[in-house]
């Protein structure tokens, strides 16, 4: 498919490519997502998992890496206790900024320190009808340049603790940033990953990243992601995850940045009694745009995913979520659950909740619910009753929406900084040691 | 029963419409301090609309008539300026709100009381420590304190609750609308005794109920019957009893 934006790719990508070696790896690997990036295009609007994304800014993006500025330690998040960090800067380590693990269960090696550093397979063959989802993964596989690559071995013990902070700090004019975790927990290996997207600036970058991640049989892995850009960013972002045998994955996503971000979830439960718990909220305010997309596969039998959202949308803003559960021939005995709610804070704001259910075998649990409105009248009134302010009511009542996924993530460091930021657009209901 | 001083409550001539259609028509009634005045009627007849009215429920249109509280016009105060002044309504059907937590709600509660008397925020140690007692008071477990409000509640629970929040509030009007409504026995009277504890001189209780049970164990000082959005028939506490035998047909044919 050849337009002027894959035209325009190709050529940018053309000129980067030189500075690489030619043979190896990670070029053989850039060729082939070119390629491919070529044959099938960027999606665009028209694409049914598209539809509420903002896909307008790429016409005038740069695609070419940036020439990394490197930020200040004290523009960085505070440190999470307890975890090892590993900071990338527009995709590139930044040694200086990180502390480095000291675990002997895993290894992280910068992807650019060797072509060795690299699994085999880090673009798991695209699901079937996934079609225009992923290949802004390939675009990612054809520009990034470094990146981690995390393998986790078995640790009954204690789960590794490992936190990645993503800084972009070009502004797209001059160059994009592509963030890329190629991770691996073998049989029975526990993680706890801690996933950050933040700016070194004020700059309007172009952020697109790629995580993958393989789940071995027994494994465990409690994922947090934050993607706390600045306000002019747009960010793009492709996870696939595999999840084996009894192994148990927990993502919680939280999307609060950027002037117009999509998140793109793809999860393939392919052991028996996988078990996924897949929980974003979104925050959407002025003109922002937060779109979600996640893919649930069910491959295995007895499988059990749960899915929820909580997205709050003010301003002019659009936040969508639209939640796919797929299960597959045989995935019986599937245990699955969406709960996906939005609330709409402006008369001007827009929310968008779609659950989407595909079964292809018998014995299965599934259920979904979805809602999208204002805050509830009776509920309202009820706390109006008892002497609270409408505003104080109206806040806490936001609050209590978002709680629900806010109050399962079990680093408190983490979740202290997570509400804090929460209440710069979410404003809490009352002031911090006031409250019970 | 007093009469002689301003009543707290004094309801004049009260003509209220819900989406057009006139629910109230022409209520009249006074309750002095420290009274326990019952609300009967049948379904239909008006009795939650005062009581959401008096607590100051949007979209309730007051058409005619004036509710005076403590000597201020009651009607011109938003529901939690009512709150705030000691107002204070028992839902028939509490809502649930997951993620605010009950103690959380309570403590804020009394604080926003606390605020409008110029007094400081309670001691959070005390204040649990009283909240616990009148927890045992209303045979509510201590897994409450962990839980949002309502959250999972059984009906039963839900009305203990609001009774429980009622006596950590203390307020001067308590307004019960069909607190009874749905509550076994054992319930209904832990109900009541949680009532029961909170009467005294300086507080009075509208019990807005369908049936004359609950007045077995809270005694009312006068029943009121409505009927058709206005008081029909006021009595003492034998007035529920001959209602019970004759059903509400007696009066709404009286009324008619």
């Amino acid at each position: 498919m050849s337009t002027p934006l894959t035209a325009r790719i190709l050529e940018e990508h053309a000129n980067a490519s030189r500075a690489l070696p030619p043979a190896g790896p990670t070029a053989t690997r850039q060729r082939t997502a070119i390629a491919a990036l070529t044959a099938g295009g960027l999606p665009t609007s028209r694409d049914e998992n598209w539809k509420y994304a903002n896909l307008r800014p790429l016409e005038r993006l740069r695609f070419a890496p940036a020439t990394p500025v490197q930020p200040q330690a004290t523009d960085l998040p505070a440190a999470i206790p307890g975890f090892a960090r590993y900071v990338f800067v527009d995709g590139a380590f930044a040694p200086a900024l990180s502390a480095r693990l000291d675990a002997s269960a895993a290894t992280v090696t910068p992807l650019s320190a060797s072509d060795a550093g690299r699994t085999a397979a880090t673009v798991p063959a695209p699901a079937p009808g996934a079609g225009a989802d992923e290949r802004f993964a390939l675009l990612n596989e054809a520009f990034a340049t470094d990146g981690a690559a995390i393998r986790v071995a078995a640790h009954p013990a204690e789960p590794v603790r490992l936190e990645l902070v993503f800084v972009a700090s070009a502004d797209a004019l001059s160059g994009a940033s592509y963030p890329r975790v190629e991770l691996q927990l073998e049989s029975q290996a526990q993680l706890l990953l801690i996933e950050r997207h933040v700016s070194g600036g004020p700059h309007a970058s172009f952020v697109n990243s790629a995580v993958t991640l393989e789940l071995g049989s027994g494994a465990t892995l409690h994922h947090y992601r934050l993607q706390e850009l600045a306000a002019r960013a747009i960010v793009f972002d492709t996870l696939s995850a595999v999840v084996g045998r009894d192994a148990c994955y927990r993502l919680h996503g939280i999307n609060i940045g950027a002037q117009s971000a999509r998140s793109t979830l793809a999860v393939r439960l392919t052991g028996e009694r996988a078990d996924l718990t897949l929980a974003v909220v979104a925050l959407g305010e002025h003109q922002q745009v937060q779109d979600t997309y996640a893919r649930v596969e069910h491959v295995a039998p007895r499988a059990r995913t749960e899915q929820v959202f909580r997205g709050i949308s003010a301003g002019r803003a659009r936040v969508a979520f639209n939640g796919k559960i797929v299960v597959g021939r045989e995935a019986h005995g599937t245990d699955s659950r969406q709960s996906l709610r939005g609330l709409l804070a402006g008369p001007e704001a827009e929310i968008d909740v779609r659950p989407q259910l595909e079964i292809y075998t018998d014995e299965v649990r599934c259920s979904h619910g979805a809602t999208a409105g204002k805050l509830d009248e009776n509920m309202l009134f009820y706390l109006r009753s008892r002497g609270l302010e409408p505003e104080v009511a109206q806040r806490l009542l936001k609050w209590a929406f978002l709680e629900d996924v806010v109050a399962k993530i079990e680093v408190a460091e983490l979740r202290r900084q997570i509400e804090q930021r929460l209440a710069r657009q979410v404003p809490e209901p009352f002031a911090r040691g006031e409250s019970a | 029963m007093s009469t002689a001083r301003t009543p707290l409550l004094a309801i004049n001539d009260l003509h209220v419409t819900v989406e057009g259609k006139q629910i109230l028509n022409g209520l009249t009634l006074q309750v002095g301090a420290g009274e326990v005045h019952a609300i009967m009627g049948p379904n239909g007849s008006g009795k939650s609309t005062l009581a959401h009215v008096l607590a100051g429920r949007p979209g309730y249109e007051i058409t005619a008539g004036t509710v005076s509280y403590e000597g201020r016009d009651l009607l011109a105060l938003a529901p939690e300026e009512r709150a705030r002044q000691g107002v204070f309504l028992g839902f028939q059907y509490p809502v649930e709100i997951p993620g605010v937590n009950n103690v959380y709600l309570l403590k804020a509660a009394v604080n926003a009381v606390r605020q409008q008397r110029g007094l400081a925020e309670v001691d959070a140690f005390e204040f649990l420590g009283l909240v616990r007692e009148k927890m045992k008071l209303m045979h509510i477990e201590d897994s409450f304190l962990s839980r949002g409000v309502n959250e999972g509640f059984s009906g039963g629970e839900k009305k203990r609750n609001e009774v429980l929040q009622m006596l950590v509030l203390e307020p001067r009007l308590a307004i019960l609308d069909e607190t009874d409504s749905g509550l076994d026995i054992d319930a209904l009277k832990v109900v009541a005794a949680g009532v029961n504890s909170l009467r005294s001189p300086e507080r009075t209780c509208l019990l807005v109920t369908h049936y004359q049970r609950l007045l077995e164990y809270v005694v009312p000082d006068i029943v009121h019957v409505l009927v058709r959005g206005r008081i029909a028939r006021s009595g003492d506490r034998t007035l529920a009893l001959e209602l019970e035998r004759r059903g509400y047909d007696w009066v709404s044919g009286q009324a008619a």
